[in-house]
């Protein structure tokens, strides 16, 4: 952290006094939602899987996890924070240092965030200003690093904000990939980082200890697809459970979350053999995309499919907080630090179908994922999911609407804020989109 | 029973025909008002509570709805009861005090797409009542005055308060009291003309809600799609309708 007498450019100085007294308010109100949440995917599922209550305990943000990280700070461990998943947290794990995922899902603090940016900046960026004022984010303020890619408007000019208080590392990422210099230009910005983390770690990446890292995170990826894979079938387990092991990725510790989800499929495995389905097969078919969802609070579009009334089912998503944590491995040939390097570079780059990007052909590698995932699970409708100030999700709707219509999936633009106060009216709207899908089943 | 924002409406259906329809103030009891305008429906139409066989309720707050045996989504209700009453209509435009909304549907009257404005009343029938307000007119004037305009002065009416103040600075440029009513409807015209577009236009379309019987909204309406729309009687009515035909098809069903 940086000395408290550096001038402040952005944040408000507050007194200790509110500052605790919101933190408190907050915080209790997160937990009890916490809870809620949980409670409810619970009741959504009367045969929920035993490995479930692990993710639950996962989920509490000032739970059990901050604790651990604490610990590891005591033994010098340092703590790197990121907001897009471009920062390429192997680096950070070989250098023995623990990557946490910092954007904010509270509703309360967008509110805080609005002290200092307009109501029309994106809420996570005003979410995630705010949760730094009250200092309500165990895992942002246990960071003492943060990698900021500079991916939208708002990303970019939130790493400046939080430059007030925390050491920011901005890493540039070219808006066009397919070419070979975009490549070069983000391999150097990978490679800055790696000296950055050694130099602020004081630990060296040696080849040894990035293999290590790299081969940790394929074990992790191939767990995470095989969830994804268990909901190509009849539904095994609701989307909001799944939605949540892959969220608690961000800040778990990568090899026991590995063991805990690789523990879970193997009970859906079973389930499956048994044909427990979690909901009649005849449910239809949701995949969310657009917008990232972060949890605690900003669980209510999920919550609304999974209990709605005709309900539905989400079997899969296109989105940064979701399936696009993991879906791809770094591919190394030959494990020497250039290649490693190099291979680490092209996944976080060409990997991505993050709505910065452009090309010729538009951000065509996210059209060609939602196509695929449509056909491969069996996907009957699609909510695009866009909150309030989240312009490259906004307008790359139109393009994926045609590209939808062309193959007769339908797809609702859901609106919405970082507020619970429009639950009633988003029900509405979600509920007849499902009434809409169950027609169309029934012709 | 169509529970909306402003007022409940009712339509009593037998044998496929409407045999009564009534409505009464929301207010701050939806479900008094709803019970309310069920008792009056049944009255009209010489029944008893006994003689329903399904109640469906619809609208924003239909889970306040009194009686009900089962929902229907107003975007499933629109399509259904614009295709009942115009066989032809592919979309369906309805728009309420606090809500427009845009159902594209199929022959049998199945929805199969459908929009709802943003977040905000600038496009719904709340944004004339305030603009009637600040123009110190009775709103069902609102409709023929804009008929009177000679010409057209542009407001932007991202929201009722923005517009509020738009209208006002009209009001100081000295423009007639027609002139700033078009500018109104105009407004609200362009925001409801942009969702439909963004759902795609398939003729014949349909304008209901209570909005539809405003003569200066659907002016404005047509000047901007370009196209006449259809308006069927009682097309405040439409909600409650369409939920009455789908229950018709549940009871039939077994449901």
């Amino acid at each position: 952290m940086k000395n408290e007498t550096v001038e402040r450019k952005f944040l408000p100085e507050m007194p200790r006094k509110e500052i605790d007294e919101l933190k408190n308010t907050v915080k209790t109100a997160s937990q009890k939602i916490m809870a809620d949440n949980i409670e409810r995917m619970k009741k959504a599922d009367p045969h929920r899987p035993e490995a479930m209550k692990y993710f639950d305990e996962m989920a509490d943000l000032f739970g059990k996890r901050p604790k651990e990280i604490a610990a590891e700070k005591e033994k010098g461990k340092k703590v790197i924070g990121y907001f897009c998943l471009f920062a390429p947290t192997e680096l950070i794990l070989a250098a023995d240092a623990i990557p946490v995922r910092v954007n904010s899902g509270w509703y309360d603090t967008s509110k805080l965030g609005d002290r200092v940016v307009p109501v029309e900046v994106c809420p996570v960026i005003r979410s995630t200003i705010g949760a730094k004022m009250i200092e309500l984010s165990p895992f942002l303020e246990q960071s003492d690093a943060l990698i900021s890619v500079l991916t939208c408007d708002g990303m970019t000019k939130l790493s400046e904000i939080l430059s007030d208080v925390k050491t920011i590392w901005g890493m540039n990422v070219p808006r066009i990939k397919d070419s070979t210099q975009s490549l070069r230009f983000w391999s150097d910005e990978v490679r800055h980082m790696k000296t950055q983390i050694e130099q602020f770690t004081g630990n060296k990446i040696t080849r040894k200890k990035l293999k290590e890292a790299v081969e940790a995170t394929h074990r992790a990826t191939k767990a995470f697809r095989r969830l994804q894979d268990l909901r190509k079938g009849n539904p095994v387990i609701m989307g909001r459970d799944a939605m949540l092991v892959n969220q608690t990725f961000l800040w778990d510790d990568k090899q026991r979350w590995t063991e805990k989800t690789e523990a879970l499929c193997d009970e859906l495995d079973k389930r499956v053999q048994r044909k427990d389905w979690v909901c009649p097969p005849e449910t239809p078919r949701v995949m969310v995309t657009g917008t990232p969802m972060f949890w605690p609070d900003n669980w209510k579009l999920p919550t609304l499919v999974e209990e709605g009334n005709p309900q539905g089912v989400i079997v899969a998503d296109e989105q940064c907080s979701g399936e696009r944590v993991l879906n791809d491995p770094v591919g190394v040939d030959e494990w020497s630090m250039d290649d490693m390097l190099n291979a680490i570079s092209e996944r976080y780059l060409m990997a991505s179908t993050c709505p910065c990007f452009t090309s010729k052909d538009g951000n065509e590698d996210r059209i060609n994922w939602l196509l695929n995932k449509v056909k491969e699970w069996k996907i009957q409708g699609v909510i695009y999911y866009v909150v309030r100030g989240c312009m490259l999700y906004a307008m790359e709707y139109t393009r994926v609407k045609k590209t939808l219509d062309k193959i007769n999936v339908p797809v609702y633009y859901l609106d919405t804020e970082y507020t619970r106060e429009d639950v009633g009216q988003m029900k509405t709207r979600v509920e007849a989109f499902l009434e809409m899908l169950n027609a169309r089943i029934d012709m | 029973m169509d529970l909306g924002t402003q007022r409940v409406q009712v339509v009593v259906l037998k044998d496929g025909a409407v045999v009564a329809r009534a409505f009464a103030y929301s207010g701050f009891d939806p479900t008094k008002a709803a019970e309310q305008a069920v008792d009056e429906a049944l009255r009209n139409g010489h029944l008893k509570l006994s003689d329903v066989n399904h109640f469906a309720a619809t609208g924003s707050a239909m889970d306040m709805a009194p009686y009900a045996n089962s929902k229907v989504s107003m975007m499933g209700a629109d399509a259904k009861a614009g295709v009942f009453l115009v066989p032809k209509a592919r979309t369906i435009i309805d728009v309420g005090a606090e809500e427009a909304r845009a159902v594209k549907c199929d022959e049998k009257g199945i929805m199969v797409d459908f929009v709802v404005n943003e977040r905000c009343a600038a496009g719904a029938g709340a944004f004339i009542e305030a603009m009637a307000r600040a123009l110190e007119v009775k709103l069902e004037e609102m409709g023929p005055l804009a008929l009177k305009a000679e010409r057209a002065s542009p407001i932007n009416a991202s929201c009722v308060i923005f517009g509020e103040s738009d209208v006002v600075s009209l009001i100081h440029r000295q423009e007639s009291k027609p002139e700033i009513a078009r500018a109104v409807f105009d407004a609200m015209a362009d925001r409801v003309s942009a969702m439909v577009h963004r759902l795609g236009i398939n003729p014949e379309v349909v304008l209901a809600g209570g909005v539809a019987k405003d003569p200066g909204f659907v002016a404005s309406l047509n000047r901007k799609l370009g196209l006449n729309v259809i308006i069927p009687d009682n097309p405040e009515y439409i909600g409650a309708l369409g939920a009455a035909l789908i229950a018709a098809t549940r009871v039939k069903g077994g449901a």
